[in-house]
């Protein structure tokens, strides 16, 4: 049925960021598998090139670039050609109580996680490489709706992306190109293990998700569903993937 | 191709219910998860339109059960047939709309024992025989008037979020056995049975379109997003619902 299939990705070429590991890692390589020609971007050259060594299929593209500079961004959009879809998932994460918050990590966190794929969409757009029906995805996170103790800076970049996304969408609907956010829990990634390291209460929250800690799989499918035709009349939604994580809180108070 | 991102979309080997089979929405959910490879176990009141239904599905091994689900033992009856299910899709037809200040209690009745009373009941039902099996999806098909107000269409509203209360407690006490409840809330999907003929006459409808920039949605559109909450894709997402609206401003 994969001639007709709403969920294939067949024919259509999708850029990742922050492919280098975790949820963009797994977005990529799930993606390939559903048969989309990938470009693969992040920092690390050695890390991206195993990402793509281990996609399905052919045709597949990497492109390092830091997306804190401007140069990296605005090469990135040239590079990358015309593209069906984006998953805007590169990103950091630094814990830091409140009353020790400076401008350098805001800078640093707002740069990554907010300026980088802001740009980065408005520069694919100017060049017009965002095909008609494509498909703009941000990896938000809960961390916008729940506020941990001590992700003050985190929480507030990944909450922007929110309001990014609903006007960027609206902006687009006419050339036929969607824009979404989804929001997941706690994934067993190399950025949850980073932040077990610096303490913080990241286990706690785990044990409080219902189904357990979330694999980079189930937030790569629902990446899927995002950038395939089976949403194509979805756009300016926040979809939680969470395992049930904010099922007993009120996120919207 | 047998990899694992198209087993996570595949249906193959489930058993998917789904009520509200004879029109509509629950009509094109099961003719989609019956391409997909599910086999289906559908209802719904009419059953000379559920047998055009249970026509239209791919495979086989398909049941169809006429009941009409607000009647106890109506339920009981799918319940004895409905064993062993991966899959339950909840759908009910009939939109009454009514101001507040003029309902009538029985209209307010008869949208609680079809929106409400039927789903709720059914799904216990179910779960006290033990059907729903391990890792199962149970999806309820709930509407933008679940997470918006408006006007007249109070009853309606009420209903689709009572529901929502039900699928996050429901989430609570299924995730030990890694089963998982969502909704789905599309807004306006031009269905004949709802909305009557989509011509430039009908002027609700194109009052809705104008203010969806994606324009209105089709069966085929909430019927893929089924598919994903139904499939192992969405094994880790519970107690939400997946609004699809068009990027729908009012």
């Amino acid at each position: 049925m994969s001639a007709q299939d709403p969920f294939s990705l067949t024919g259509k070429r999708i850029l990742v960021t922050g492919a280098s590991s975790g949820i963009g890692r797994q977005i990529a390589i799930s993606c390939a598998q559903m048969g989309a020609q990938i470009i693969v971007s992040g920092r690390n050259v050695e890390r991206l090139a195993a990402t793509l060594a281990e996609l399905d299929g052919a045709g597949h593209t990497q492109i390092a670039a830091d997306l804190s500079h401007q140069e990296d961004i605005d090469r990135l959009a040239v590079e990358a050609g015309v593209v069906d879809g984006v998953a805007h998932v590169a990103g950091i994460s630094k814990l830091a109580p409140f009353r020790l918050i400076s401008r350098a990590q805001l800078d640093e966190q707002f740069s990554s996680n907010v300026f980088a794929p802001i740009l980065l969409t408005k520069g694919l757009l100017a060049k017009k490489r965002i095909a008609q029906g494509g498909s703009i995805l941000f990896v938000s996170a809960l961390a916008s709706h729940v506020g941990p103790l001590a992700t003050g800076v985190y929480s507030a970049s990944k909450a922007a992306l929110l309001g990014a996304m609903r006007t960027l969408a609206l902006e687009v609907v006419k050339q036929g190109i969607r824009a979404n956010c989804i929001a997941p829990g706690y994934v067993r990634t190399p950025m949850l293990e980073g932040l077990n390291q610096g303490g913080g209460s990241i286990d706690e929250h785990a044990k409080l998700t219902p189904l357990g800690l979330g694999e980079p799989e189930d937030v790569a499918y629902a990446a899927v569903f995002y950038l395939s035709d089976a949403s194509r009349w979805i756009t300016r939604n926040y979809f939680i993937v969470d395992g049930g994580l904010t099922v007993p809180m009120d996120i919207y108070a | 191709m047998n990899n694992p991102a198209h087993k996570a979309f595949s249906l193959q080997a489930k058993t998917i219910l789904v009520t509200g089979a004879s029109s509509g929405l629950g009509r094109q959910i099961a003719i989609t998860c019956a391409q997909r490879g599910a086999r289906l176990v559908i209802t719904g009141r009419d059953a000379v339109r559920l047998q055009e239904t249970y026509d239209q599905l791919a495979g086989t091994g398909h049941v169809q059960v006429a009941a009409d689900l607000t009647i106890a033992e109506d339920r009981d009856r799918l319940t004895q047939v409905a064993t062993n299910i991966d899959g339950l899709v909840l759908c009910f037809g009939g939109q009454m709309l009514s101001p507040i200040r003029q309902l009538k209690e029985d209209l307010m009745t008869a949208m609680y024992r079809t929106h409400f009373l039927a789903p709720v009941m059914l799904t216990q039902r179910l779960l006290q025989a033990g059907s729903i099996a391990k890792q199962g999806s149970i999806v309820y098909m709930l509407s933008t008037s679940a997470h918006i107000g408006t006007r007249g269409v109070g009853p309606y509203s009420a209903m689709k979020s009572g529901l929502l209360g039900i699928i996050r407690c429901l989430a609570i006490e299924l995730a030990p056995r890694k089963v998982r409840v969502n909704g789905i809330s599309p807004s306006v999907v031009p269905t004949p049975q709802l909305w009557g003929k989509d011509d430039e006459h009908n002027e609700p409808l194109n009052k809705e379109r104008a203010r969806h920039p994606l324009g209105l949605g089709t069966p085929q559109d909430v019927a893929n997003g089924a598919v994903y909450l139904l499939a192992d894709a969405s094994r880790w997402v519970t107690g939400t619902s997946l609004v699809m609206d068009g990027g729908a401003v009012l």
